[in-house]
């Protein structure tokens, strides 16, 4: 990790967070109300849940990419300079 | 069952028959006498393959019966495995490019491979070894209990007192499996994959569009599934039984089951030496990152899956009617509800669904024989075309083992190995994910602390009453000094962290050798084109 990606790669850790952890948060969402096409409320947002951790692995994905670009550039010119 | 149920059956499975051989060609090495070819099929997957690959891996023929079985059971924790299915992929996105790195770098084929080169230590590897092949048997054998379970309801059950007779449609399908693994490797379920995810998603999505409208929608469904576990809690507790039916977890007690059940279970997944085979088989870091996003698809279609549970129920299948095997109530519905033709696509991707992990599972057992026992304590010197001919033969036994275990004894016992498989793998996490990271941890430190984990989980899980047997009745145990129930998997877990931690400060204290780490920082990070990383092995 060199210093041009850190706060990329904490970008890539809180999203991947705000992936993982709702879904560990059952008394929030054990209820049955509000409904959705009949669909009660526990069930249709464990599957709100499962697009929302898609979407957030899917940013923190193309971040990452970027990040490792920059590590892998750090790291080249590290060893160009020991030469 | 019908002549056309039976001839679309028949037909499927031809077809992946054909695939599973053909494998052999596919991608094809300079040789596949090594088990970098046969044991991780080259180790060049890309996106699309790997998603197939690790997807049919992940959710097996057994997730596809069990899971919504669990929810027709009336249990109120049963849909954990979606939120199991969510917490995996942050968790894979972060763990397992390391391991892939320091894997390719050093050829790693098992996770046991990885902890001998980072530990310097045989005895730990064993004890990672042996832990993956024990837990792994019994899923394998849960793969042939989700087909025979099919294969009942599809009446392929020749009359007949003889056990093998009786047998004889798994045991001809379980004989072209192991002989297509022999020969093709991992190529073959990567193959195949296509095929039974394809079957399995257009199976559930007519299922849950088709069935639900024929019912009267998902609302009436509820309805009927909610006032359906209202009447049996009722006739429970008119005979003194505790009601413990239901739809979700609504009381505090059995959420933080479900919440345990679900980091558990998610945490144990990729220790298991299949899917730690599935990603090893990626061509490069961006690979397993990029399917880590893409794969929650399958979590998706796992939380459909799980509901038509309550289809069954609101079709009207009685537990009574299934002999009181809730497995069945999914090939049910299918056979009640679907036309004949449909009905035999259905079975088929069940069973085709059972094939691919089965085949994977095989693989990676014998790949940790042939690494971390044969090879590390009998034939250090064994040749590449050695290893490759002793793991194709380990394959064999494998599932060998694993049929017998299905023909020959319970299915609960199964079901209970299964059960502690889950407990037993947890216990692998502190050495491979902290060894990716630290090299802090002394290693009889992780050995002493797998060992509490092992032995706790072992006997708490058999002290677990169960609704019809003794012992190993559940996955939820009281966390010690609370009335609170959690999944005994992580309770073991904790303690042996606890003990890892401590037996290390003790360790070093006394100044006990640490063993020699052959590995660098660098290796955790290098990806395809880096020095030492080849994207084919052994290009044609």
């Amino acid at each position: 990790m060199s210093s041009r990606s850190t706060s990329l790669w904490v970008a890539v850790g809180v999203l991947l967070l705000l992936a993982a952890v709702p879904p560990l948060l059952v008394p929030v969402y054990a209820r049955l109300t509000p409904e959705l096409w009949g669909f009660p409320f526990y069930f249709w947002f464990q599957f709100l849940l499962v697009i929302w951790a898609a979407i957030m692995t899917s940013i923190a994905f193309v971040i990452s990419k970027e990040a490792t670009r920059r590590d892998r550039a750090a790291r080249a010119e590290q060893k160009g300079g020991l030469l | 069952m019908s002549a056309v149920a039976f001839s679309v059956f028949i037909f499927l499975f031809l077809l992946v028959t054909v695939l599973g051989f053909a494998a052999a060609r596919w991608r094809k090495a300079e040789s596949m006498a090594n088990l970098d070819e046969w044991g991780l099929g080259g180790r060049g997957f890309g996106t699309f393959v790997s998603w197939f690959l690790i997807g049919g891996d992940i959710y097996t023929a057994y997730t596809f019966i069990a899971v919504p079985a669990t929810l027709f059971a009336g249990s109120v924790t049963g849909f954990f495995a979606v939120p199991y299915t969510i917490i995996i992929y942050p968790l894979i996105f972060v763990f397992l490019p390391r391991l892939w790195s320091v894997s390719h770098r050093h050829g790693y084929v098992t996770p046991a491979d990885f902890v001998e080169g980072r530990y310097g230590s045989k005895g730990l590897s064993l004890a990672i070894a042996l832990t993956g092949i024990v837990a792994t048997m019994p899923y394998i054998a849960l793969q042939l209990v989700g087909m025979q379970v099919v294969l009942d309801v599809m009446g392929l059950k020749p009359n007949s007192d003889n056990w093998f007779m009786k047998d004889l449609p798994l045991f001809v399908a379980f004989v072209i499996l192991a002989a297509y693994t022999y020969s093709s490797g991992l190529r073959a379920p990567a193959l195949i994959a296509f095929v039974k995810d394809t079957l399995i998603y257009v199976v559930i999505i007519v299922a849950v569009i088709y069935i639900p409208h024929h019912l009267g929608g998902w609302g009436h469904i509820f309805e009927v599934t909610k006032q359906s576990f209202a009447d049996q809690n009722a006739a429970a507790t008119a005979q003194g039984l505790p009601a413990t039916k239901g739809t979700y977890p609504a009381v505090g007690v059995s959420q933080w089951a479900y919440a345990s059940l679900a980091l558990g279970s998610a945490l144990a997944l990729f220790m298991y030496p299949h899917s730690i085979t599935g990603v090893l088989a990626s061509r490069d870091r961006s690979v397993i990152r990029r399917n880590a996003a893409l794969l929650p698809a399958y979590s998706f279609l796992l939380g459909l899956l799980a509901l038509l549970g309550f289809v069954a129920v609101a079709a009207g299948i009685k537990m009574a009617d299934l002999g009181g095997n809730a497995q069945l109530a999914i090939p049910q519905l299918m056979e009640n509800e679907f036309p004949a033709w449909f009905a035999g696509v259905a079975y088929a991707a069940i069973v085709i669904g059972a094939l691919v992990p089965a085949a994977i599972m095989s693989i990676a057992a014998a790949n940790l024989f042939t690494r971390n026992i044969y090879k590390a304590f009998f034939r250090p010197d064994a040749a590449p075309a050695e290893e490759a001919k002793v793991a194709k033969l380990v394959s064999l036994v494998v599932k060998i083992g694993a049929l017998v275990f299905v023909l020959a004894m319970d299915k609960t016992f199964a079901i209970n190995l299964q059960l502690l498989g889950g407990v037993w793998i947890l216990q692998t996490f502190p050495a491979i994910v902290a060894g990716l990271y630290t090299r802090w941890f002394h290693r009889w430190a992780l050995l002493l602390g797998w060992a509490a984990g092992m032995i706790y989980g072992t006997v708490v899980a058999y002290q677990t009453p169960g609704a019809v047997s003794k012992h190993f009745g559940g996955s939820v145990h009281n966390f010690p000094g609370t009335q609170t129930g959690i999944y005994i998997a992580v309770t073991a877990f904790l303690i042996n962290l606890l003990v890892a931690v401590i037996a290390t400060f003790v360790l070093r204290a006394l100044h006990a050798a640490e063993g020699v780490d052959r590995t660098v920082a660098d290796d955790y990070v290098v990806d395809l084109g880096d020095t030492g990383v080849q994207a084919e092995l052994n290009p044609l």
